[in-house]
């Protein structure tokens, strides 16, 4: 029997605003314990909550981004249950008015079409950290983070494999980049993805029982959960055993790579959720809908229609650029500057690409000004420097910074193109190189990319490599 | 008695006038509730220094020759479930006996900003459940008339002050009759305004749909003057009402009465109706009469036992909620001994909640699960929205409509305490006027034979607080007229 | 009977509360007294209610994204019973 997997998707995104969402302390990440904190958020008695109107218009773009139903009214519920990183005692969320419902997201991924439908898009305030002290019989609580404003995303289950969920969580956050909604820091949970698998034989109407998943902090781990709680599952069901699979919410342990069951439904909490009275309802007409609605930016899918029309950028290489809202604006920025597109794009995705990776610098931070990349494309296609040369320009300015040519100088980088200069290189090499160049003049024209390379050595890879075979042919008779 | 009385407008225009200073007035009022609050119980902490400070500077204010505010020098009790920055606020309650906020209510701002002067806390029910002000974890508080009964309640402890004269002005607040009916136990004038009038912040919430602040004065005037100070439109509070205020609510009013059309709901007056008071109201009737009022007796066709029970389901939901951060965890009372976070919060809320309180968490907890969530809180949501309907449709007819407060004498301290059904009869006349939004004000109006004073109530529309106050302000000087 | 003991028990642990056997047993009783004098609750007509249309002025305060910084960082936390740092320490929470 072949089986089906299904999965849908939960994901908390932290909007990016100056303030918490109903109070005014800052949102800034990783200040000192419980310093941006205040009567509101740490639920002193008697005071109030006052909502923050950023919060509103970046949820409304959000679902506009989306293609979602903007709700015109919607209200705030307390979502009610005790633990130490909740200060009041219950959560304010939204519960069965949400800001924005019935949106959708298409894309393909390995051959098949996907449309992703959005259930609802509410708005919620996040909880506090608790950090757990090794050894000792405390945890300390932080409420920093408590009242930093949320949207949760709830698609419906349209998705049929782990690549799918994954591609799907790709394409939702540079969605979010793009519209600066979202910061989208999964490393530093700005961005947390819950995720519901089930799976059922092909064919079947009706949906299996579900697990949850939650814990998951990055594309890869995402990817790894489903593959795991998929495999778990199926054979489960292949055993026969599939009553074994039960309602519960599992959490993702990334460093022993599996999933461990947190509840079960039967211990479920009840919320009683019920409406917040101290805030009053949002309402949103249809004017202030139509200004967000012009005040979003070009989004992902637009961004690579264009670059492949305008730029005629291959659709891998565009389909990887506007994936990254920095990257892609990096890329544009660069050409602007005057690059010619196809390179720009070659030294973004490759010599750019590569060091983000290795040193870990996220694509927003990348440390090159375009207009130095630019002057390093231009120096390269000039022949100022070699190939090889501009690779070691470029990966000296992303590491200490500087302009293309005060490295050149610097290093001593500068293509060597006097024919004098080169020329006692060449007769150099020749003096050193006998048994070489009695092969090449016993037809062995193997003989003559070594020499070339011999010369090139010595020049420390300024050599102009045209000029030096030149010379060396003629040398060489 | 009366003569220990001096109202805050005197109070004010005497001290701006130079007639008396600030620090003359807290002094005097300092000793007087030095003198008698051992036998009344009203106030929980007194901020003697703090007054006398906030006096002195008042009083330098004047002798420099600068402005001062509508209530120079005048002290305000304020109950003890209204923030005062650095001033100890403990909701009555084991649970913050220790706790000093570390900010000011936006009314007590404000009575600052009018150069009040902030004089003690004030006794009530545990977070505001109750009738009596019996739940206090603290202290009992006394009927001023009658030292054997009790206050009123939740706002027992202000009703008292203001009636034993050792404050002119007190705040109090309403979530079900909580400052109407110990006013017409302790025969004095006690406020409501409409919902969102004056801002919630920094009052430590029971039911936030209905809490409101209001003030406890002597006279009607004072009511109006003190009224005039604390509403407001507060971006603190995001239920708070953004239009203009009326700045002087008793102004050209001679009309007073005349021609204003007042309802009497017949549903009021019912067999649960004390007989003493129901007398005392049908002379105030005669009396509104004769200074030319219309009064129409009329049904509303509503049910004080669905009432009640709304009114019961939405309290006891919303403090439920409102409640929950009281864990031990940032502030308030921690219990000695737990093994984790779950048993500190369990034993800390279990060991410091009174009896009534845990009785309506427990209840609205119960109102709110899931199997009865629709049975009850739906319901009374419903319910909620039915009666305003209701009162919009009177509104549409009436100016006002009048009735009685509670529906009883003030009883003897220890009678009901143990009996919540019968507690929970107490805010039948008064609830709907919360669940509606609506102002209402009780003036008294007589007392029984035994000497216990009778309070009568008016209720008006949404903002209709100018109605209300000239009502009453005429009720009440022609009340005066024939004492004197 | 409206109420049983062990729903008392249940919604007070819901609500972080525990009880004695004795106080449960108590609390049961009240509570089955004011359910049933509740029980007109069932007689509210729940088709004819209708929207919540209130009258008067406006109410929604909302404020702009705008931080707000509170100033005296010292009284925020005397009302806390342990801290370490700028921490507020509790027992050790189990996840
Ligand atoms: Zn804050």
């Amino acid at each position: 029997m072949s089986f089906e997997t299904i999965i849908g998707l939960e994901i908390h995104a932290e909007l990016n605003t100056k303030s918490k969402i109903f109070c005014g302390c800052s949102t800034e990440f990783a200040s000192e314990p419980n310093a941006n904190t205040c009567p509101v958020c740490l639920a002193y008695p008697g005071t109030l909550p006052v909502l923050n109107e950023r919060v509103v218009d970046l949820a409304v773009k959000a679902g506009l981004a989306l293609n979602c139903k903007i709700n015109h009214v919607s209200k705030f519920d307390r979502k009610n249950y005790f633990y130490p990183d909740l200060p009041k005692a219950y959560q304010i969320s939204q519960f069965d008015l949400p800001i924005c419902t019935d949106g959708a997201v298409e894309f393909e991924c390995a051959g098949r079409h996907v449309r992703v439908r959005i259930n609802r898009i509410h708005i919620e305030e996040d909880a506090g950290k608790l950090v757990h002290m090794e050894d000792e019989p405390y945890t300390l609580v932080d409420y920093n983070r408590a009242g930093i404003p949320l949207i949760e995303i709830v698609t419906e289950p349209d998705m049929r494999s782990p690549l799918e969920a994954v591609t799907f969580l790709r394409i939702l956050k540079s969605i979010l980049e793009y519209g600066e909604i979202s910061d989208c820091r999964m490393e530093q949970g700005s961005l947390r993805c819950d995720a519901n698998i089930s799976i059922r034989p092909v064919g079947q109407k009706e949906f299996n029982t579900k697990v949850e998943l939650k814990n998951i902090n990055s594309f890869r781990e995402l990817q790894k959960a489903l593959e795991k709680e998929e495999k778990r599952q199926v054979e489960l069901y292949r055993f026969d055993e599939g009553h074994k699979i039960v309602q519960e919410t599992r959490r993702w342990d990334s460093a022993k790579g599996r999933t461990i069951s947190m509840r079960t439904k039967e211990e479920a909490q009840d919320y009683r959720y019920f409406p917040d009275s101290d805030l009053v309802p949002v309402v949103i007409d249809e004017p202030a809908v139509a200004e967000i609605k012009n005040s979003l930016p070009e989004l992902p899918m637009e961004k690579y229609r264009r670059f492949t029309e305008e730029y005629k950028l291959s659709a891998d290489d565009a389909d990887i650029l506007t994936g990254d809202r920095y990257l892609s604006e990096f890329f544009e920025d660069t050409v602007r500057e005057g690059a010619a597109p196809k390179a720009a794009a070659n030294w973004v995705l490759g010599d750019m690409l590569r060091m983000l990776n290795e040193s870990g610098i996220p694509s927003r931070e990348i440390p090159v000004e375009p207009i130095r990349l630019c002057r390093l494309i231009s120096m390269v296609e000039a022949g100022k420097i070699s190939n090889t040369a501009g690779k070691e320009v470029f990966k000296e300015m992303f590491t200490s910074g500087g302009t293309p040519e005060e490295i050149v100088e610097k290093k001593g980088l500068a293509q060597i193109s006097s024919e004098d200069a080169l020329l006692e290189m060449v007769k150099k090499v020749i003096e050193e190189n006998p048994k070489s160049v009695s092969d090449y003049r016993n037809g062995k024209t193997k003989a003559m990319g070594y020499l070339v390379g011999q010369v090139m050595k010595a020049s420390r890879g300024r050599a102009n490599p045209a000029m030096v075979n030149e010379l060396l042919m003629k040398e060489l008779g | 008695m009366s003569s220990d009385f001096i109202s805050a407008g005197r109070i004010s225009r005497g001290v701006a006038g130079k007639s008396f200073s600030a620090v003359e007035i807290t002094e005097s009022h300092i000793s007087k509730i030095k003198a008698n609050d051992e036998k009344i119980g009203a106030f929980l902490t007194l901020c003697e220094e703090d007054a006398l400070a906030q006096a002195r500077a008042i009083d330098k204010k004047i002798s420099e020759g600068r402005p001062v505010g509508k209530l120079a020098g005048v002290p305000v009790a304020i109950k003890d479930n209204i923030c005062t920055d650095g001033i100890r606020t403990t909701c009555a309650s084991k649970m913050l006996e220790d706790f000093i906020p570390p900010y000011n209510a936006t009314v007590v701002e404000k009575l600052l900003e009018e150069d009040a002067v902030i004089i003690g806390k004030t006794n009530m029910d545990e977070f505001a459940m109750g009738s009596s002000t019996e739940t206090s974890a603290f202290r009992i508080t006394r009927n001023p008339h009658d030292a054997s009964r009790v206050p009123g309640g939740s706002s027992g402890g202000s009703a008292a002050a203001v009636a034993a004269g050792m404050v002119p002005v007190s705040l109090g607040t309403d979530t079900g009759g909580s400052i109407r009916q110990p006013a017409a136990f302790c025969g004095v004038v006690g406020m409501k305004p409409t919902y969102g009038t004056v801002s919630r912040y920094g009052l430590i919430g029971l039911a936030s749909s209905m809490d409101q602040i209001g003030p406890l004065t002597v006279s009607v005037e004072d009511c109006a003057l003190v009224l005039e100070v604390i509403q407001g439109y507060d971006k603190k509070d995001s239920t708070s009402c953004c239009g203009e205020y009326d700045k002087d609510y008793l102004s050209g009013s001679t009309e007073g009465i005349r021609g204003m059309k007042i309802c009497i709901p017949e549903d009021f007056f019912t067999e649960s109706l004390d007989e003493e008071t129901a007398f005392a109201i049908n002379e105030s009737i005669r009396r509104f009469e004769h200074l030319g009022a219309e009064i129409e007796k009329v049904s509303l066709s509503i049910d004080h036992s669905d009432i009640l029970s709304a009114y019961n389901v939405l309290v006891c939901a919303e403090a439920s909620s409102n409640l929950g951060r009281y864990d031990g965890i940032c502030y308030g009372y921690r219990a000695k001994e737990y093994e984790n976070t779950d048993e500190l919060i369990e034993k800390s809320r279990s060991e410091a909640f009174g009896d009534e309180v845990k009785r309506e968490i427990i209840l609205g907890t119960y109102f709110l699960s899931s199997s009865n969530y629709d049975r009850y809180y739906s319901r009374a949501v419903k319910y909620r929205t039915a009666l305003k309907r209701r009162f919009a449709e009177i509104f549409s007819r009436y100016d006002l409509i009048l009735g009685p407060t509670a529906p009883v004498l003030p009883f003897r301290i220890g009678e009901w305490v143990n009996d919540p059904v019968k507690m929970n009869q107490m805010d039948m006349y008064t609830a709907p006027a919360n669940l509606a939004g609506l102002p209402a004000l009780s003036v008294p109006c007589g007392t029984s034979r035994a000497g216990l004073p009778i309070g009568l109530q008016l209720i008006g529309p949404h903002h209709g607080e100018r109605a209300i106050l000239q009502a009453a302000y005429a009720f009440e000087q022609d009340m005066h007229k024939e004492v004197i | 009977m409206r109420i049983s003991k062990d729903e008392v028990i249940y919604t007070a642990k819901l609500a972080k509360l525990c009880l004695t056997d004795e106080e449960a047993e108590k609390l049961a009783g009240e509570l089955d007294a004011i359910l049933a004098d509740m029980g007109a609750m069932e007689t509210i007509d729940m088709e004819d209610a209708g929207n919540d249309t209130e009258a008067g002025m406006p109410r929604g305060v909302i404020r702009p994204d705008e931080n707000v910084v509170f100033g005296d960082r010292d009284k925020l936390f005397v009302n806390t019973k342990s801290m370490r740092g700028t921490f507020i320490q509790v027992p050790k929470v189990i996840e």
